[in-house]
């Protein structure tokens, strides 16, 4: 978990009627996309990649102006980040996990194949878990990686031919060979 | 017996209005003259003394105020023409050009935030950042003046005095008493509900639903559902403490 402390929240999240989604167009999607910021920008200072709509964060809740964000409200703003491509339902219509595309998959993506040209992995077999976490990222911005990013821009990648995944047997055991 | 006016008593009567009349005249013509005469004395001494202070009116913003008030004391407009004397002077129409284009150009940009309605001080913060630190000062005064002089341009601008403050209007539309009287019960709090508006202005709740209506839809009033009894509050941006916006 990132530092808590020093994450400076915008104007409007002080602004007790930006909690209640707006009737009027022009007024709702401004309040759409000031939501949208603050959520990537919220997620990536406290590196989170999973969020539920329904859950006790500071995000949604703003104890000082004593109100909430309502979880179809929030819904309705990741639908939108969803849209824009910067977030990604986990579970298909159920919404009630979202994964945050803070940073773009091809800018992850392009991270991993600079990280793995760097440390010479060509022809090397790793499994997702040693990329996500193992000593060979740890101090690089590939440390933390959400598993979901990880896949997903490893994706990319193969689509690019640059990296071949392999299923294991297991979960634990899947793996990606850097060709 | 009365003495009967012959007719050059009547000539004498005809020739004595015609002095009077010739006399009064070149009285007239003669305080004319001086009037005229006063007023270049008066002119030039006011140009001397502009041209003198020429600094202190563009750096400092009370100077400047009491500057325009003794002009407007004399009967001249400083502002009336961005050409002439008083431009090429002081740049004094460069001056309230250049703060009429910032000002639009300010509330352009918060225009979604507070429907285009502006409180006068949160106008003036944000037109001396567009500014620069480095920039001659600006008071409330001189955007007043401006937007006067983009008034009277035909610019859809236009001052609103709501309860105690001044707000800069800057959409078309109208922004009629009753709109005024919500805001003005709303200044206080920041936001007000139905039936506080129904109770305290003595309307129809149909006339507040109207009202309340209008503002939402002009985005000069946001909705909050969040209140702990569930009230919904009406909120307006262009009230928000200056430091918020």
């Amino acid at each position: 978990m990132g530092s808590s402390s020093t994450f400076s929240w915008p104007y409007f999240y002080q602004y007790p009627p930006y909690f209640t989604r707006q009737p009027v167009k022009e007024t709702a999607d401004r309040q759409s996309s000031l939501w949208g910021s603050l959520i990537l920008a919220y997620c990536k200072h406290h590196k989170l990649y999973v969020l539920s709509p329904s859950e006790d964060i500071p995000l949604w809740v703003n104890k000082d102006i004593n109100r909430r964000l309502a979880p179809e409200a929030a819904v309705s703003f990741l639908d939108d980040l969803v849209a824009a491509g910067s977030a990604l339902w986990l579970d298909g219509g159920a919404k009630a996990r979202c994964l945050v595309l803070w940073r773009r998959l091809p800018d992850v993506a392009a991270a991993i194949a600079s990280w793995a040209a760097s440390y010479g992995m060509a022809d090397s077999v790793m499994l997702l878990d040693e990329l996500a976490a193992g000593p060979e990222v740890a101090g690089t911005e590939l440390e933390g990686l959400h598993r979901e990013v990880l896949l997903r821009a490893l994706q990319l990648l193969e689509a690019q031919g640059k990296v071949k995944l392999f299923k294991g047997a297991t979960p634990e055991e899947e793996g990606v060979k850097f060709l | 017996m009365r003495r009967r006016p012959g007719i050059a008593g009547i000539q004498r009567d005809v020739a004595t209005r015609e002095q009077y009349r010739s006399a009064g005249e070149e009285v007239r013509r003669a305080s004319l003259q001086q009037m005229k005469a006063q007023l270049v004395i008066f002119k030039s001494s006011l140009e001397a003394f502009a041209l003198q202070h020429k600094a202190d009116i563009r750096a400092d913003p009370v100077f400047r105020a009491q500057f325009h008030t003794m002009c407007a004391n004399i009967g001249v407009d400083p502002l009336a023409s961005n050409k002439g004397m008083w431009a090429e002077l002081l740049g004094f129409g460069d001056f309230y050009y250049e703060l009429g284009v910032q000002l639009v150009e300010a509330c352009l940009a918060s225009r979604q935030l507070n429907g285009g309605l502006m409180e006068l001080g949160a106008l003036r913060a944000a037109v001396e950042r567009r500014r620069g630190s480095r920039s001659d000062p600006v008071s409330e005064d001189d955007i007043v003046r401006a937007v006067r002089k983009l008034k009277v341009l035909g610019g859809g601008i236009d001052i609103v005095t709501i309860g105690r403050g001044t707000y800069i209007r800057s959409v078309p539309g109208e922004f009629n008493t009753d709109k005024n009287k919500v805001m003005e019960l709303a200044q206080a709090a920041g936001y007000i509900s139905a039936g506080q508006l129904a109770s305290t202005a003595g309307w129809s709740s149909q006339r507040c639903e109207r009202v309340l209506a209008e503002l939402l839809k002009e985005g000069m009033a946001m909705i909050d559902d969040g209140a702990p009894d569930k009230l919904r509050l009406y909120w307006f941006p262009a009230l928000m403490p200056q430091q918020q916006q």
